[in-house]
């Protein structure tokens, strides 16, 4: 949980971004995606409940919530690889998801490659899968074999590649067709640290061209530093979404990282102080509602306790998420005890 | 609606290459029919060796009657057999015989029953012999003493000179079935097409069955399948995966005629020769294209039948442990009616095997069979066509309904119930 309170206050938001602009006209386009009510069930086991959700074209969306929240079945509902139990789903304004699937792009979780098939066969096939044709696919692939280093390697059986170049050669072939809508479930989990970089900076490229990006994630932090919406999922039901500067103006500044030397005691002020999160490094405080930081600051000072920190930050996406779980009932500790539910 | 997609094709073309390039599929589509020619070559060249050592087996006659020892030995020695009378041994024991033997020069004693002309018990006679008796020998003898005895009979009866091999001139025995449009046609030739087509057909269903099975479970193990239902429709993807295999088995059976028939090309005067030596004529094989058609219509219904069933079984489990037990149901209806084929060949019309070449899960295997042997009744067929048709189209909405929920299940094999929901509910 390396996230710092600094970077969460202070991370600009690149300007190259198409996605503020369909953010701010994100009225008046059609959504790329758009969930109605959708609800699911296996067997007595709830997967999705009354889940609402639209994802703006040109966008950065990340859909959080631990393992076993339904993030996984909710993508596959949105791709009508599963039928939900009832509610609607339309991809760029069409329910009818089988005529738009050559401009999706899907990475699941789970991602394989036929192992006896060469490099190039594979990539071919799968264009070919995603509409294009046999000619234009293998010149994409060549192309982007060369891109990504791999181009001496095209005529080798799959599994004679090492597992970097495997993910590599998933990626790839997610991308191929040129996607309009990029949907990645949990995209970086499990990835050789050598590709979290490269496979950013792909999928960025395409988001950049115009491309809606969607991707589901457990780490809180990696939706944090990417995306400009967030949607929060906890114990199948949605706890919150919209975009993350919104998000986190509205839950207020009452947040203070505080770094000392010396005596804590000063924090021990049930009247002042709702919690406390040692980092090691620092203290995040969180204030209880109406409090004063000035009132506290005076009782750090008047304790002679040295203060080499004091600042007002916004709350880390995590603290929301916690908060906003606990509102709504859940636990999303317990929450993450249930496996994920396959099919 | 065409239901062969450019994703379905792709599929199809998919399955079809990555088996056709295996190691496998070169040994069995090559080495088989090498390997049975091989065979027959080898066959013959034993059967002509062992042929070629006949002429060093010398045999010792005994013959205590005295009456058919002069034309054995004649008959033998015709046969290329050395054979001569050991007169001495006549009143012999047994015991003697053989100790005699051990220390002669002959490799087998031949001793007849001392009644052996006229006793109304002929007894046995017995070869005593040091080492093994060659079949080519054993069958020498056998002819010999059948003409030898004729011989010493009619010798007895006062007929001299007679030429015995021509009073046992037979002829042999052929059948010509009539069919419907009064040509005619050779009832073993059929009988044997039939049978070798309805075995060919269950080994095919049996290994590509199986084969559609394995597939299934590769994508599931090797996680590739979501990826490939986010890109199509599941039944475009079983249906590309059962085409596609379908068509490495045409291709390899395909070869196999092809090889047997360059075969046939050159050994057809040897082997023409053999089949009409036991009543075969080989050009009366002329099958009405209108059957041809309709046997084809039934192996490929038949294939899709059975093929989209694997691959609904295949579609409940996710490794391979539990695919021979999934298996099994299907399997059973497949031996069912090729164990019936052999009864069905014999009494074609008799009223099991009319049934049996009705109902859809036996007629792709029994009806073919019929087609080639008999006459069936114009409505029979339509019945069984329509009847597999309409099984076939309910048999792949059943599967795709298990194959579209099972593909992305996981870990332990569902079971019946489960099973069911998946194919109301979808």
């Amino acid at each position: 949980m390396g996230q710092t309170a600094e970077s969460g206050q202070t991370a600009p938001l690149p300007t190259w971004r198409p996605g503020l602009t369909a953010g701010i006209i994100a009225g008046v386009t059609t959504p790329a995606i758009s969930l109605q009510r959708i609800n699911k069930r296996f067997g007595k086991k709830t997967a999705v409940r009354d889940l609402d959700l639209e994802v703006p074209q040109g966008s950065i969306y990340g859909l959080i919530g631990p393992n076993g929240a339904g993030k996984t079945t909710s993508i596959r509902i949105m791709l009508d690889i599963i039928g939900p139990d009832s509610g609607s789903v339309a991809v760029f304004g069409s329910k009818n998801i089988e005529a738009e699937r050559g401009r999706i792009g899907y990475l699941p979780e789970e991602r394989g490659l036929y192992a006896k098939m060469t490099v190039i066969e594979h990539l071919v096939f799968f264009g070919e899968l995603r509409g294009m044709k046999r000619r234009v696919a293998r010149e994409e692939a060549l192309k982007g074999l060369e891109q990504i280093g791999l181009a001496e390697r095209m005529n080798d059986k799959v599994e004679s590649l090492s597992k970097g170049m495997a993910q590599k050669i998933q990626f790839l072939a997610t991308i191929l067709h040129k996607p309009e809508l990029l949907v990645l479930d949990e995209p970086f989990s499990g990835l050789d640290p050598l590709n979290v970089d490269l496979f950013k900076g792909m999928v960025l490229e395409r988001q950049r061209q115009g491309a809606t990006l969607l991707f589901s994630t457990h780490l809180i932090e990696d939706a944090e530093r990417l995306c400009e919406y967030v949607c929060m999922i906890a114990g199948a039901s949605k706890v919150l979404d919209g975009r993350i500067a919104d998000v986190k103006g509205a839950a207020g500044r009452n947040e203070i990282a505080i770094s000392y030397e010396g005596d804590g005691a000063f924090l021990e002020a049930p009247g002042l102080v709702d919690r406390v999160a040692d980092h090691g490094q620092y203290v995040e405080v969180r204030l209880r509602e109406g409090a004063d930081p000035q009132e506290l600051l005076r009782r750090a000072v008047n304790g002679g306790t040295r203060l080499s920190r004091f600042e007002l930050v916004e709350p880390s996406l995590r603290e929301i998420f916690i908060d906003k779980a606990t509102e709504a009932g859940l636990s999303p500790e317990d929450a993450s005890e249930d496996q994920e539910v396959a099919a | 609606m065409n239901p062969f997609t450019p994703k379905v094709l792709a599929v199809m073309r998919r399955e079809f290459m990555q088996r056709v390039k295996t190691k496998w599929f070169l040994i069995s589509t090559i080495g088989l029919p090498v390997l049975m020619i091989g065979m027959f070559v080898l066959v013959g060249f034993f059967i002509t060796s062992s042929q070629d050592q006949e002429e060093t087996v010398s045999v010792g006659v005994i013959d205590p009657s005295g009456a058919v020892a002069d034309f054995l030995v004649e008959e033998l020695l015709a046969d290329s057999v050395l054979a001569s009378r050991v007169g001495e041994l006549d009143a012999a024991s047994e015991e003697e015989v053989r100790t005699e033997l051990t220390d002669s020069d002959y490799d087998h004693f031949f001793r007849l029953p001392p009644d052996v002309v006229n006793g109304e018990d002929n007894g046995t006679a017995r070869i005593f012999a040091r080492d093994n008796v060659l079949p080519a020998t054993q069958s020498a003898l056998r002819n010999g003493l059948r003409r030898a005895l004729l011989r010493a009979r009619l010798s007895e009866a006062g007929l001299e000179n007679v030429d015995a091999e021509s009073l046992l001139q037979t002829t042999s025995i052929g059948v010509v079935n009539v069919s419907g449009s009064g040509e005619a046609r050779s009832q073993e030739l059929f009988q044997g097409i039939s049978f070798a087509i309805a075995f060919l057909f269950y080994m095919v269903l049996l290994i590509y069955g199986q084969m559609i099975i394995r597939s299934i479970i590769e994508e599931k193990a090797s996680d590739i399948v979501e990826v490939m239902v986010s890109s199509l429709r599941p039944w475009e993807l079983m249906l590309g995966k059962i085409v596609g295999v379908g068509a490495v088995g045409l291709a390899q059976i395909g070869v196999w005629v092809l090889v047997i028939m360059v075969a046939a090309i050159f050994g057809l005067s040897t082997a023409g020769a053999a089949l009409t030596d036991i009543g075969i004529d080989i050009t009366a094989l002329s099958i009405p294209w209108g059957t041809i058609g309709l046997v084809l219509t039934f192996l490929v219904l038949g294939y899709l039948l059975y093929a989209g069933m694997f691959a609904g079984a295949g579609a409940t489990i996710s490794n391979e442990t539990d695919a021979q037990q999934v298996a099994l149901p299907v399997t059973m209806l497949i031996i069912v009616p090729f164990i019936s084929v052999q009864g069905v060949i014999g009494s074609p019309n008799a009223a099991w095997a009319v049934v049996m070449s009705i109902v859809p899960f036996f007629s792709p295997l029994v009806m073919p069979s019929r087609l080639l042997v008999t006459n069936v009744p114009f409505w029979q067929t339509a019945l069984s066509v329509v009847l597999l048709g309409a099984f076939v189209l309910f048999a792949a909405w059943v599967a795709g309904r298990i194959y579209r929920v099972g593909i992305l299940m996981k870990g332990q094999r569902a079971n019946l119930p489960e099973v069911v929901r998946w194919v109301r509910h979808g």
